[in-house]
């Protein structure tokens, strides 16, 4: 049996991979990934309290989540291609994709 | 709740995504000139603020996701007014090659503010914060021969993104501890529930992502990057709409919605919640924000710095947390927005004029113009803090309502904090002004050409605007506590 505990032990790990990935990498694309791991964890955990979230009187689960949950898929979406479109703009002026190239602006 | 229902209450919302479309096909037939563009956009806002101003006074559709409330509307005037502003900044930026796209993007991102200032669901909260901050990213990028404007713009996608992650995380944990969204159930269910690990998790990190908007420390790196990279408008519209509408979502996320785990940092009665929380970021924003800028050398960067100090002092009214804390919060984010905006307009001749936005480079503007020397050092001295500017009254405001907040004091620690912050920020400020009107008039330069009429007029309206709220704040005052009765 999979429980509720189950779920969200599987996307507090996918967040903290996602976000070890924010921190720790250097090039821009597999950042770029790594974030959208951490919006699809809170996805996989709105799904999971979705699902056993159940109304007594109805017995049917609480579909709100569920419905968020595809508003966060197109965030999602439109996220990748400004990020991306971003990483052009940059690699265009700079050749580079790289966080440490990043230093001209600092204080 | 018919479909023809819910079109009239998002009606501004609407017309201003029109008026964006309509932007942009003029845009690509190539045949609209920069002033046709402007007005369109300008009378697009106006028409929208009619709009806003004709709707009803009080609605909540679809559990809160569209609120029509007096508080909603206020902020969504202001919303619009600042976007007309930054249309108005815009018009002479030389930097922005497709200005078309570049307007119906800022008000796309205006629509943003819009949904985020009039919706009390964390859903739409949540698009709203989406679609505001995609846009700013867009608009900081914009100038795309700039090597900084590319950096700056890449820097806050990737701090951005990653607050917004938390947040999104941080409210599926709320929602799945509460069975809701709405700001009102949550509110009743957090009530009753007591506190549990899990749900002072999704608090916290549903509060990094505000944080992150409001330039709090340590959320703050992107923002002096931001604002000195940046294409002015785009600058100054972060540093504006952006803020006003982030504190208006905390304030009623904070007071509204997670109002039981509130807590207290009182400093003789600490109670864990969110208001200790709060009351750090606001101590250590103050405290970084007004020595950094000590140090700054970039009349953008030292505002940026600064604007991170005055990030703190507002949070003193949500921590104060009755209608007064967070009446003086709304109004001092408000006075603040059309200052930084007002100082932004002088810094976009003075590049204009100069080239750059160093110290230097505002050396002999006294001389030069010296009207706009005066509306310079209006800006600046409100955002320090003396009478008889709106900034005095502001501070006056929030400072006293934080004082009297709590038993015995309890807030004296961080109205003390302030107080010494502004003091050390009168510092700064007076260097620039005495950079402005004391140093000699430096030779690079060149002679004034031409100047933009449009900036003129808005930079001048907005001293006068922070002048006239400085001498009689009552209006306003009385409009946002109103709103919040």
């Amino acid at each position: 049996m999979i429980t509720l505990g189950n779920y969200l032990t599987v996307s507090a790990m996918l967040f903290t991979i996602g976000f070890a990935g924010v921190m720790l990498r250097r090039n821009i694309v597999i950042i770029l990934m790594s974030l959208e791991l951490m919006l699809n964890a809170a996805n996989l955990s709105l799904v999971a309290f979705s699902r056993f979230h159940v109304d007594l009187r109805t017995s049917l689960p609480n579909y709100n989540a569920q419905v968020f949950v595809f508003f966060i898929i197109t965030v999602a979406a439109a996220e990748v291609a400004v990020g991306l479109a971003l990483i052009v703009a940059l690699y265009r002026a700079r050749r580079t994709t790289h966080v440490e190239d990043l230093t001209t602006l600092k204080f | 709740m018919s479909y023809f229902d819910l079109l009239r209450l998002a009606w501004p919302e609407a017309s201003i995504v029109l008026t964006a479309l309509v932007v942009l096909a003029i845009g690509l037939t190539n045949r609209g000139t920069r002033p046709a563009i402007t007005l369109l956009a300008m009378v697009g806002i106006a028409l929208a603020i009619k709009n806003v101003l004709r709707l009803p006074h009080d609605a909540i559709l679809f559990n809160g996701m569209l609120v029509i409330s007096p508080l909603t509307s206020l902020f969504k005037i202001v919303s619009l007014a600042l976007a007309f502003f930054t249309v108005a900044l815009a018009q002479s930026e030389s930097s922005l090659r497709h200005y078309a796209e570049y307007i119906a993007i800022l008000l796309l991102a205006c629509v943003g503010l819009m949904l985020l200032v009039g919706s009390e669901e964390l859903l739409t909260i949540f698009i709203g914060l989406e679609l505001l901050g995609l846009s700013l990213y867009v608009l900081t990028a914009f100038d795309k021969i700039d090597i900084y404007s590319a950096e700056a713009g890449l820097k806050y996608f990737l701090f951005g993104s990653t607050a917004s992650a938390f947040t999104l995380f941080g409210i599926s944990l709320v929602y799945g501890m509460a069975g809701s969204t709405s700001l009102a159930v949550l509110a009743q269910k957090l009530s009753v529930t007591n506190a549990q690990p899990l749900l002072a998790a999704g608090i916290v990190m549903t509060l990094i992502g505000f944080a992150f908007k409001i330039a709090a420390a340590p959320f703050h790196l992107w923002a002096p990057d931001v604002y000195q990279g940046a294409p002015i408008p785009s600058a100054a519209f972060i540093a504006s709409g952006s803020k006003v509408a982030s504190f208006v979502v905390l304030g009623k996320i904070l007071l509204v919605g997670f109002d039981s785990a509130r807590g207290s940092s009182d400093w003789h009665a600490m109670i864990a919640g969110w208001s200790p929380i709060i009351s750090l970021l606001a101590a250590m924003s103050i405290l970084l924000g007004n020595f950094v800028a000590l140090a700054q050398t970039n009349v953008r960067r030292l505002l940026a710095y600064s604007a991170v100090a005055h990030g703190g002092y507002t949070l003193l009214g949500l921590l104060a947390g009755d209608r007064d804390g967070f009446s003086a919060t709304l109004f001092y984010t408000t006075i603040y927005a059309l200052t930084l905006l007002g100082a932004f307009g002088v810094i976009a001749l003075v590049r204009r004029e100069t080239g750059g936005d160093d110290l230097q480079n505002f050396a002999g503007l006294g001389q030069r113009s010296p009207l706009l020397a005066v509306c310079m050092s209006i800006f600046l001295l409100s955002l320090a803090g003396l009478p008889p500017l709106a900034g005095f009254f502001g501070k006056f405001y929030l400072f006293s309502s934080a004082f009297r907040a709590g038993a015995n004091h309890g807030l004296l620690w961080l109205v003390a904090l302030a107080l010494f912050g502004s003091l050390i920020s009168l510092y700064y400020y007076l260097i620039v002004l005495k950079v402005i009107f004391l140093d000699e008039r430096s030779t690079t330069a060149t002679a004034p050409a031409a100047r933009p009429m449009l900036v003129e007029v808005a930079t001048g309206v907005l001293a006068a605007l922070v002048l006239l709220f400085g001498v009689d704040p009552s209006g306003l005052v009385a409009r946002i506590v109103a709103a919040l009765a």
